[in-house]
């Protein structure tokens, strides 16, 4: 009992203020960046190697004044989007229908579950064939690529759901879209939500690989023509834009989370 | 059977008999993967009675519960409430997921029926006023929050349910069954995790809505003490079978120190384990 009672004061003397714990995350990039910018200086990282931060700082500020910049990252935010929003929708979608129907599951399950194990990259010389360089080429291989987490998450967030509250929503007398509306869908959503958060990661991936190999915009292609003038500080604004798109579709879902799951404690203090 | 009117000592008494809803289970039988739990099963329940069900872990009691609001399907038998007859419906086992009918061959669409179980079962997307509101149009809000209020939960409203206690999270699913003004209401062993205290702070609460209200009740419970201090009637189930229907005679409300209280309790209780010991002499 006295050791219960001594803790939290243990705790609240070593608790770090807002302050430090807000900055915390940002000790490791600064000091590889601090260490990065030396290494430039002192020259022992040669800049058709790496170029220093500052160069590549300079760098974007040119590529985002020339306005060039923001046209290739809206290109391919709009493909990251359409793509998602082509093969996240089917995703959730079929989910609904092999997770609700059992007709459903026995009639695509297998067959999905077969496609799945196909690399969606590995499909590229098949796509080139197929759409050409085009932009549905790209389409295509981002909505195959975030379909199946999507798919699968979803699937199993309506299996998993509370038997319990489903009996109980029927003694109500819900049934048919009523019971859905209020039950399943809710009951599946957290899970759903894991799957379009791990499919956005997956997005960004795919239309790397897809922009790099077949383009004419888009910030893989940026990087892939900067490759060919040996720019390397465009090279690297390129690949930092993915980083920071990346983070910021998470941040988006992290944001769809705490709204749409605010009712569940585990995700009322996530930050 | 005893007609529940005359032992109404409360002014509502005569409404009691108009509200609830009859019951009356009728040679059922209910078996699982072969194991028979309700055997040639028979009782009577009249209108405004309030009926508790007890009996050893599967002894059959909460299947009896769940069958007469349709979530079990009886092998055979017949299920009626009120005067209309609930035929032994067609078994097939799949999730029943088609649009609610009003009549008596589907009792759990029954808007007079409902059950409170076990665990709460609310539902944790739903704030507490829109949990009590489940199934209900928008304009019985203010019948939802004056019900939320009789529970003691008023201020609660805009909560979530993980934010209530276990005993609140009970007296809103009181609430949600209480908004559609039941004429039987199914108790599956509702306060079964519940501490000590807030469970005889909860009896009291279903006893006095049950007397004001005047619903048919079946309760289900392990608990012997509970049963007498809330029924009208005992009924214990053993080997599937109903092996003790007491009707309990003491005045309400009751103290659980009287001698009538504890001598019922006793031979009850005495009855539950004289059985144990046969089956274990068997053994």
């Amino acid at each position: 009992m006295s050791e219960r009672q001594k803790s939290p004061a243990w705790k609240t003397q070593l608790r770090p203020s807002v302050l430090a714990k807000q900055a915390l995350p940002w000790v490791v990039p600064i000091l590889l960046l601090m260490v990065w910018q030396s290494a430039s200086s002192a020259g022992i990282l040669p800049s058709r190697f790496l170029p220093s931060p500052r160069a590549v700082v300079s760098s974007f500020i040119a590529l985002s004044a020339s306005g060039e910049l923001w046209m290739h990252v809206r290109v391919s935010t709009l493909r990251a989007l359409a793509g998602f929003a082509m093969g996240g929708g089917l995703g959730l979608v079929l989910g609904l229908l092999t997770g609700s129907l059992h007709w459903a599951e026995t009639l695509l399950d297998t067959t999905i579950q077969m496609v799945r194990n196909i690399p969606p990259l590995a499909l590229i010389p098949l796509v080139i064939l197929w759409f050409g360089i085009d932009e549905s080429a790209k389409l295509f291989l981002v909505s195959l690529g975030v379909f199946f987490p999507v798919y699968i998450n979803t699937f199993h967030g309506i299996r998993s759901v509370d038997r319990g509250l489903l009996e109980m929503g029927r003694t109500y007398g819900l049934s048919g879209w009523p019971l859905y509306r209020e039950i399943i869908l809710p009951g599946a959503l957290p899970s759903i939500l894991v799957g379009v958060r791990f499919s956005l990661g997956l997005m960004w991936v795919i239309l790397i690989v897809a922009e790099t190999i077949s383009a004419r915009s888009g910030i893989g292609y940026m990087t892939m023509n900067a490759r060919e003038f040996m720019q390397t500080d465009v090279m690297v604004v390129g690949i930092l834009l993915y980083a920071v798109l990346g983070k910021l579709a998470d941040l988006l879902a992290k944001g769809l989370e705490r709204y749409w799951l605010r009712w569940n404690p585990a995700y009322q203090r996530a930050r | 059977m005893p007609v529940t009117c005359s032992s109404g000592e409360i002014a509502t008494g005569d409404r009691r008999c108009s509200r609830g809803v009859s019951v009356r289970i009728q040679s059922v039988s209910i078996a699982f993967g072969g194991r028979t739990v309700l055997e040639n099963f028979d009782i009577e329940i009249s209108a405004g009675e309030f009926v508790a069900i007890v009996g050893r872990s599967g002894c059959g009691k909460s299947t009896l519960l769940r069958s007469v609001v349709g979530l079990e399907t009886p092998q055979a038998g017949t299920i009626t409430l009120g005067n209309v007859a609930e035929h032994a419906r067609k078994h097939d086992g799949k999730p029943d997921l088609r649009p609610p009918v009003r009549s008596a061959v589907r009792p759990e669409a029954r808007p007079d029926v409902r059950v409170m179980f076990q665990d709460s079962r609310l539902l944790p997307w739903r704030r507490v006023l829109p949990n009590v509101m489940l199934g209900l149009e928008p304009a019985l809000i203010p019948q939802a929050r004056k019900v939320l209020a009789q529970v003691g939960l008023a201020e609660r409203a805009g909560d979530w349910p993980a934010t209530l206690s276990g005993g609140q999270r009970q007296r809103v699913a009181l609430a949600r069954a209480l908004v559609h003004d039941p004429n039987l209401l199914l108790l599956d062993e509702p306060l079964g995790s519940l501490d000590a205290l807030t469970r005889i702070e909860m009896q009291q609460l279903i006893e006095d809505i049950w007397r004001s209200r005047g619903f048919t009740a079946m309760l289900v419970t392990h608990d012997v003490a509970e049963a007498i201090s809330l029924a009208d009637r005992v009924i214990l189930i053993e080997g599937g079978c109903v092996a003790l229907d007491e009707v309990v005679n003491i005045p309400r409300p009751r103290t659980r120190g009287g001698t009538r209280f504890a001598a019922l309790e006793e031979r009850i209780l005495g009855r539950v384990l004289q059985r144990r010991r046969v089956v274990e002499d068997r053994w």
